[in-house]
Formats: structure tokens, C-alpha cells, sequence
């Protein structure tokens, strides 16, 4: 499991990248376009709204103009601040004067010394004005547009929020007077209102960004020099931080500046409910990546765990190991096909096995015809009686014993009990001590129990000819012994010699030395497989020791 | 990678709104050349209507800054290299002067209609307006005539219920302390001491509590500047002034050109406007001062200031002074506590 862990990061990972980031990305771009799209549409309405209030303050003010120039231009006006006019006549003129423009503004006349004489209005609370300072100081002469001077004070609505001197002149061109022109509230709001939303505030400012009108004065006072100080300090006047919008434009007839403030579109509370909106969304793709995760790579890891034993399995040779393919992915199909190839292989291994067993016995069937054994028996069956007639016993000896070896030899069974392989043995004996003069002695010792054991058939005769031949050579009074002993399954079948004993490089090979130890060597081993076949061993007194181990068998079993 | 990219996002996220142009509203803001910012201890009756008219003659945009005449100049000293403001509007001439490292001496137009006793050496300030030091007395409780002279304030009939602020707070307590040093025949220590007995070691906390501590009767009498009590009594107050006989200053406030001022011709447009003719009497007539200007003559209702019984008042005796002057008087006022 330990390759899985950072598989399944990976994983994670990936799933984190592929949910989180396309939604980061989808919320945030929602979000602004959102947002710009409502604050844009706020400042276009904004925009339209004080399109609106300019157009109606333009018509006001154009009408001021008017009414200013109607005044400059009536001589009873001037005549009159002289003296010497009948008050209702210049009255007459006042308010002819100023008929369309009475309904925004108050009018008034103040002769040079800036003494209050005549008022369309009721008369106002100083009678003197100052003439070198505030209003009057700024009166407009003939031509000069009107300068509109801001009041001292917003809140105070007693007095007027706007002033606007100008200067009137006698038929001669020397100054005779100012005629005033004051905007109230009164005259102020019923101009604005209805124009700007009614969840809108409209502030008027001067041209030096001090307040001149609100329908609230309070907000004019509080919040113009906010305003103004972000204007100077060269800031937005919408921050992100305020909870309002703000639009602005200049009314060029006043030289006033219209203020609008609005509500911002998207307030705290809404852009804190969108965040949370988002980051929930963030959050269950995060848990969902999790699953995810977890789940695929507990499908993946599975499959490969299983994958993984059944290898191990075949390195240690087990073929017949099987992996459960569940499901129908690629997994599954590659455990199909791991399955699919044990078996192959399974099946292949028995095939050369087979192959293998069979070869084995068509080579031990070809050792035992490299002669032609019939031809032989009977040539010697011819020999022993010409031997007998002509009364030459060792030699009838020799060939009947050479027959029935011979005989025994070529006969079809692979098998035979120990019994007749030693008496076979014996006739080989007799032979060999004829040919060498009786010069060894021959022992056999076989307890009757093991004489009806199968063995294959003449492994005893090559390994006693080892004997005679290679142990025995050159020495006077040799001994075989051939010992039978049964220890638990196998059959232990010795032959012992008394001569040089086995050189130190003795192997088995299939060379030309040994190759009858070999050969048995080999037919035990084919036939009983592992743990049968021949020891060899040095003994302490000189001579040596060949034994031939094989599983005990007996005659009734064969034939089962 | 990720992070990088988390992080990019994050900020996508969080400074979207930040991409927008330019605010179109801020094309309505002033140049640099037509702005002036101002820092001001006077009171806004005061400057608001002069900064008022000077804009609209000038059209130039003032930012005011207000604030206590200590704390602003210290707060002119602490911008030294980079100074933010370009005048200093008020405060009197001896706490101007022991700032001089911050200020640019200028020669504002019109300075020869200055009366000459308002005329600073090396012009390291503009006048403003003359402020006489008088006493005040509550009318209901103190009859005409009993108060006339620095010397009466030492009586025993006024022990304990003469209305002082604290001098180390207020600049023009300070001011009225010297001026009764230089009236009060004996030594400053002794005239310091026997002012101190006086006052039975209690003073006021500022300069404003005094008219209203007068006026209602807490004490009987009072040491303020001249504008402060002309003030009282149009706002109805029961209390009369005395110019007292012995003598009295006549110190003025005044505004300074602040060294590496980044408007200066604004500032000094602005130093012409405050001792111009229509400012000078606009002060005269408004606020209750009086005008530095020879040619602006006091309201009617002032004695003219030549006619005052004026004590010497040496303002750099009184700058050099001031520590010393002022621990002599809290060892005397504290050491009557003590007792």
C-alpha cells in the first residue's frame, strides 16, 4: 500500500485543479462582471439623472440672465436708487423686469453705499451691505456673467444659499447701485426635486467645493468637506469603503457643482453573502476532490495489490496462483490476461514435462537395443552345446550364463524384482570369475523381505562390473559385497569393493569414463525423480561404495 | 505552480474593482497652482469668512487644517523638510517667534499702513490684530469704579475670586501675567507672589472658562483679552471692562509664510489679503478686534488705542523668559495651594 498514498495526492491534486480553479475562476469573473455591470448602469443613471437637474437649473439660471439684463438695462432702476422716483413706479419696473424669473429668486436693489432700498422679497435682516466685501464687492458689470457667491453657512436656510450681485449703471455708465438676486431653499428645491431618485441625495457645491444646497442641510455640512478632501487630495470619490456612489458634473450657467449621491450598488452585506456563496462552493469541492480521490484510488490500488501477490506468486514458481478480476475496466481485463498467461504457462510446463518423460524412455529403449540380442542368444545357445559335445564345461558355462544375461537383457519388462536381478548378478559373477581365476570374492546379502522389491532392471550388473573393473584392479584378494537395506520408503542397495577406493575427482558425468555408474545414475533419477539415485563413497579401510537408492516397490503394487 | 496560480486568482479576485479608469470627477480638481493650505488656530467664525471672500476674489482652492497654536507649529517644525502647509493663521507673535527656524520672513503689500508698533523685526510674521489685555468685572456684584488698575486685583476684597487661566496653557494668559509684571511697581518675583496670594491658588483651565466664570458669578473678577470680553457683553453677559489704569499690552496676533511653503504665492496672496483695508475692517467691525492698520480705525465703541495707558511689553524678553517666568509662578501658586 505504500506506492498508493502519493498516488492518491495526485489524485487530489488533480481534482482540487480541475473543480476549484474553474470555479475560482467563474466566481470571481461573475462577480466582477456583475458588479461592473451594476455600478455602470448606477453611473449611467446617475448621469441622466443630473443631465436632468442641469437642464433644469440651465432653464432657471438662463432665465436669471435674462432677468439680470432687464434690470442693467431699465434707467428707472438707476433713477431711482438716485432719489427722487415714486416707490410704486419702481416697483413697476422691478417686477416687469424680473417677471420670468421671479418664481427662482428673491430681488433686491441696494443703492452705492450698500443701503437696502427695494426688494421683490420681503426686506432683508441687514438693511447695509458691505460693498467692498462678500456679494456686493463681486457685483457683475455690464456684459460680465453673473458670479454666484455660495452662503456662510448651509444649515442656516434663513438666509440665502446663493447670491448673485449686479451692477447697475446710469445713463452716463457711472455705477448707481447693485441689484441682488438671492436663491432661498425655497426657490432651490421645488427646482431640483422629483429629478435625482428618491433614494438619492443631491448636493450642491460651489466652485470652490463648499456646500451651497441640500434638502438635508446637515449631510451638505457634514459630508461636503469629506468630499471636497478627497478631491483635493486627488482620491475617487467613490472609495470601495463608502457605503455610497457618487456622480458629479459642472453646471457651467452657476458655475455650481451638482453632487449626486446614491447607495452603493453592492453593499457590504451583499458582497459578504456572494464570498460566502463562493467559498461554500469551494469548500464542497474540496470534500467532493476527497472522495474522489479516495475512491479511485482505492479502485486502482486494489487491483494492482492483487496484481502485485499474484506475481510473487509465479517468482516462487506457484503456477497455479489465480487473481479475482472484478469490475469490467482495464484492471479487471489485465487480470484476465494475468490469469490467461499463468495458465498458459501452467500448461506449457506439464507439456515439456510430458515431452521431457517421453524422450527419456524412448533413449533407455534405444541403450537397450544397441544390440541385436536374439542373433546373440542363440549363437551362444550354439556355442554351449558344440562345448558340451566337444567337453569344454567352462565353456558351456560361460555361454549359457552370457545367454540368460543376455536374455534377461532384452526382455521387455522395465522392471523386476531383486530376486532375479541377482541371480542374473550371479551368472554375471560366475563369468567374471572364470575370466579372472577366482581372484575376488563375491557376497551378497539380501534379507528375503526385500527380494520380491522392484527395481529397474539390470542396475546392479554395471555397478559390480565397476567394481571388478576399476576397484579390484591389481589387487590380490579382493571382496564385493552386494547388501540390500530398507531405510523407511527407500531401498538402499550397496556395493562394496575392498580395492583403491574412488579417485578424487570422481564425478558423474556422461563422459567415457563411468558411463555405466552414469547411465544408472540417470535411469533412477528418471524414473523416481528426486531423491532417488546413486551415492558414491570412499570407505575408511580403502575400497569403495556405491549405493543406489530408490523408493521400495513391490510386486503387487506395481500391478495396481 | 498551484499556489502561484491560487494567488493569481486570489488577486483577480479581490482587486477586480480595482482596473477602473480614472474617476472622471477628478478633472474638477484645482491645480497645484491653485490651491493654498492653511493651518489655523483661530477660531472658525474667524477664519471661515476671510477664507470665504479670498476665495472667491482669488480663485483659489484653501484647504484649512485647525488646531491649537502649539500643536500646529509643532506640527510645522515636525514637517520641516517636507512642509504640507504654506501659512500659519494666527497665534501670537512671541509663540510665532520661538518658531522662527519654520517661517520665511515676507514683507506683505501694504505693510507701510501697519502701525509701526505691530511691525515685526525682520517681518518674520504679518499682523493680524491688536489685542489689549483688560480686566472684567460682574456687574451685579462689583460696583463701578471698584476696579480700575492691575494693583486692585491684589486687594483683599477680590482674594480668592479672581477668574485666571492656567498661563502655561493659554498664550494670552501668559501674555496678561507679563503685562502685570511690567504694570505692578516691585520686583517680578515679588509682583508674582502677591498675585499668586491673590488668586488664592486657583486658576482656570483655559482662557474661555474666564468670561463665563465672571459672568456668572463664581468670580468676581477677571484677567482676558479685549475681543473675548467685547464678545461677552454683545452676547449679553453681566459683565463691564476696564482698561486698567496702570497699563496695559497690546500684544497682536499674527500669520508667518511657512519656510519651503509649496504654494508661497498663494500664501503670500493670502498674507496681503488678512492685513488688507476690507479684512482689517471686517475684523474691526465682526469679530471685535482691533486692526493693525493705521488707517483702520477702531469701532466707535473702543477707546482708541492710543488713548490706553500702555504698559512697556517686550516680546522677546517675554519669548526668553517664559520657562523661568512660569515656574516662578507655579512655585508661588503651588506653594499657596500647599498652605
Amino acid at each position: 500500500m505504500r506506492q498508493t498514498v502519493p498516488f492518491r495526492r495526485r489524485l487530489f491534486a488533480a481534482f482540487l485543479i480541475v473543480s476549484l480553479i474553474p470555479l475560482l475562476i467563474c466566481s470571481a469573473m461573475l462577480l466582477q462582471i456583475f458588479r461592473l455591470r451594476l455600478v455602470r448602469e448606477a453611473q449611467r443613471e446617475m448621469e441622466e439623472q443630473l443631465h436632468a437637474v442641469s437642464l433644469s437649473m440651465d432653464t432657471a439660471f438662463s432665465a436669471l440672465q435674462e432677468a439680470a439684463e432687464a434690470l442693467r438695462e431699465d434707467p428707472l432702476l438707476a433713477q431711482a436708487l438716485a432719489g427722487g422716483v415714486e416707490d410704486t413706479a419702481v416697483y413697476k419696473a422691478l417686477f416687469a423686469a424680473v417677471e420670468s424669473a421671479r418664481s427662482y429668486a428673491g430681488f433686491d436693489l441696494y443703492d452705492l453705499t450698500g443701503l437696502w432700498r427695494y426688494s421683490t422679497w420681503q426686506a432683508p435682516q441687514e438693511s447695509r451691505l458691505p460693498t467692498d466685501w462678500g456679494v456686493l464687492s463681486a457685483a457683475a458689470a455690464a456684459g460680465e456673467p453673473l458670479r454666484f457667491t455660495a452662503c456662510a453657512d448651509v444649515t442656516d436656510t434663513a438666509s440665502p444659499l446663493l447670491q448673485c450681485a449686479v451692477l447697475l449703471t446710469d445713463d452716463a455708465g457711472q455705477p448707481a447701485g447693485y441689484a441682488l438676486v438671492s436663491l432661498y431653499q425655497s426657490h432651490l428645491r421645488p427646482l431640483l426635486e422629483g429629478k435625482y431618485g428618491a433614494q438619492n441625495d443631491l448636493l450642491l457645491l460651489s466652485r470652490y467645493w463648499r456646500p451651497v444646497y441640500c434638502v438635508q442641510p446637515a449631510l451638505a455640512a457634514s459630508l461636503t468637506p469629506v468630499l471636497r478632501g478627497r478631491l483635493l487630495a486627488g482620491e475617487a470619490l467613490s472609495s470601495g469603503a463608502d457605503p455610497f456612489l457618487y456622480a458629479v458634473s459642472r453646471h457651467e450657467a452657476s458655475g455650481l457643482y451638482l453632487v449626486l449621491q446614491r447607495p452603493q450598488v453592492f453593499t457590504e452585506e451583499t458582497m459578504r453573502l456572494l464570498y460566502t456563496v463562493s467559498l461554500t462552493c469551494a469548500v464542497c469541492c474540496i470534500a467532493v476532490s476527497v472522495g474522489m480521490s479516495f475512491k479511485l484510488s482505492r479502485q486502482l490500488s486494489r487491483p494492482i495489490e492483487r496484481l502485485h501477490q499474484g506475481f510473487g506468486a509465479v517468482e516462487r514458481n506457484d503456477l497455479s496462483v489465480q487473481v479475482s478480476a472484478e469490475g469490467r475496466d482495464e484492471l479487471a481485463e489485465l487480470e484476465q490476461r494475468f490469469n490467461g498467461m499463468v495458465a498458459a504457462l501452467r500448461q506449457n510446463q506439464e507439456v515439456l514435462v510430458e515431452n521431457q518423460r517421453e524422450l527419456n524412455a524412448a533413449q533407455i529403449r534405444m541403450l537397450q537395443a544397441q544390440l541385436n540380442p536374439h542373433f546373440l542368444c542363440n549363437t551362444l545357445d550354439t556355442m554351449k552345446w558344440i562345448s558340451k559335445i566337444n567337453k569344454v564345461p567352462e565353456v558351456a558355462l560361460m555361454s549359457t550364463d552370457l545367454a540368460d544375461i543376455l536374455r534377461f537383457g532384452i526382455s521387455p519388462e522395465e522392471f523386476v524384482p531383486l530376486r532375479r536381478e541377482t541371480e542374473i548378478l550371479q551368472r554375471y559373477i560366475e563369468i567374471q570369475k572364470i575370466r579372472m581365476s577366482d581372484a575376488f570374492t563375491f557376497l551378497l546379502r539380501v534379507p528375503e523381505a526385500l527380494l520380491d522389491c522392484l527395481i529397474p532392471k539390470m542396475i546392479l550388473q554395471p555397478l559390480v562390473e565397476n567394481a571388478i573393473l576399476h576397484g579390484l584392479e591389481g589387487v590380490s584378494a579382493g571382496t564385493i559385497t552386494v547388501e540390500a537395506r530398507q531405510e523407511g520408503e527407500m531401498l538402499r542397495i550397496t556395493v562394496e569393493d575392498n580395492g583403491r577406493g574412488l579417485p578424487e575427482d570422481m564425478n558423474l558425468s556422461p563422459g567415457r569414463e563411468h558411463l555405466g555408474l552414469y547411465n544408472v545414475d540417470t535411469i533412477l533419477r528418471k524414473h523416481y525423480g528426486g531423491g532417488a539415485g546413486l551415492e558414491l563413497r570412499s570407505l575408511a579401510g580403502g575400497g569403495a561404495a556405491v549405493t543406489a537408492v530408490l523408493p521400495v516397490r513391490r510386486e503387487e503394487e506395481e500391478g495396481c | 505552480m498551484i499556489r502561484r496560480l491560487l494567488a493569481l486568482l486570489l488577486t483577480l479576485l479581490l482587486t477586480g474593482c480595482a482596473a477602473q479608469s480614472t474617476p472622471p470627477e477628478l478633472s474638477f480638481a484645482p491645480g497645484e497652482g491653485e490651491r493654498l493650505v492653511l493651518y489655523t488656530s483661530h477660531k472658525e467664525e474667524v477664519y471661515w469668512p476671510i477664507v470665504k471672500e479670498f476665495e472667491e476674489r482669488t480663485g483659489i482652492w484653501v484647504e484649512v487644517v485647525t488646531g491649537g497654536t502649539n500643536e500646529l507649529l509643532e506640527k510645522i517644525q515636525s514637517q520641516a523638510d517636507t512642509p504640507l502647509a504654506d501659512v500659519m493663521f494666527g497665534g501670537g507673535v512671541e509663540s510665532l517667534t520661538s518658531y522662527a527656524d519654520c517661517f520665511t520672513p515676507y514683507r506683505c503689500a501694504g505693510a507701510e499702513a501697519i502701525a509701526p508698533a505691530f511691525q515685526a523685526p525682520g517681518d518674520l510674521w504679518t499682523p493680524f490684530s491688536a489685542l489689549p489685555v483688560v480686566l472684567i468685572y460682574n456687574t451685579k456684584l462689583v460696583g463701578a469704579g471698584a476696579l480700575t488698575c492691575w494693583d486692585d486685583l491684589l486687594s483683599p476684597r477680590y482674594h480668592g475670586r479672581i477668574a485666571f487661566a492656567d498661563p502655561a496653557v493659554s498664550g494670552s494668559s501668559f501674555t496678561a501675567l507679563v503685562t502685570a509684571l511690567h504694570a505692578v511697581e516691585g520686583t517680578d518675583e515679588e509682583v508674582l507672589r502677591r498675585f499668586a496670594e491673590s488668586l488664592g491658588g486657583r486658576q482656570l483651565q483655559g482662557s474661555g472658562d474666564v468670561v463665563a466664570s465672571v459672568a456668572g458669578g463664581t468670580d468676581l473678577v477677571g484677567i482676558t483679552l479685549e475681543e473675548t470680553a467685547l464678545k461677552g457683553v454683545a452676547a449679553g453677559y453681566d459683565i463691564a471692562l476696564v482698561y486698567p489704569s496702570d497699563g496695559t499690552s497690546c500684544v497682536p496676533d499674527a500669520s508667518a509664510l511657512i519656510r519651503g511653503a509649496p504654494h508661497a504665492d498663494n500664501a503670500k496672496l493670502f498674507l496681503d489679503f488678512t492685513v488688507s483695508a476690507e479684512t482689517q475692517r471686517l475684523l474691526t467691525g465682526t469679530f471685535c478686534r482691533r486692526s493693525v492698520r493705521e488707517d483702520v480705525p477702531a469701532e466707535a465703541t473702543m477707546p482708541p488705542l492710543d488713548q490706553l495707558p500702555a504698559a512697556e511689553y517686550d516680546v522677546a524678553w517675554a519669548s526668553e523668559h517664559r520657562d523661568g517666568v512660569l515656574m516662578t509662578w507655579a512655585f508661588y501658586l503651588g506653594g499657596e495651594e500647599a498652605a
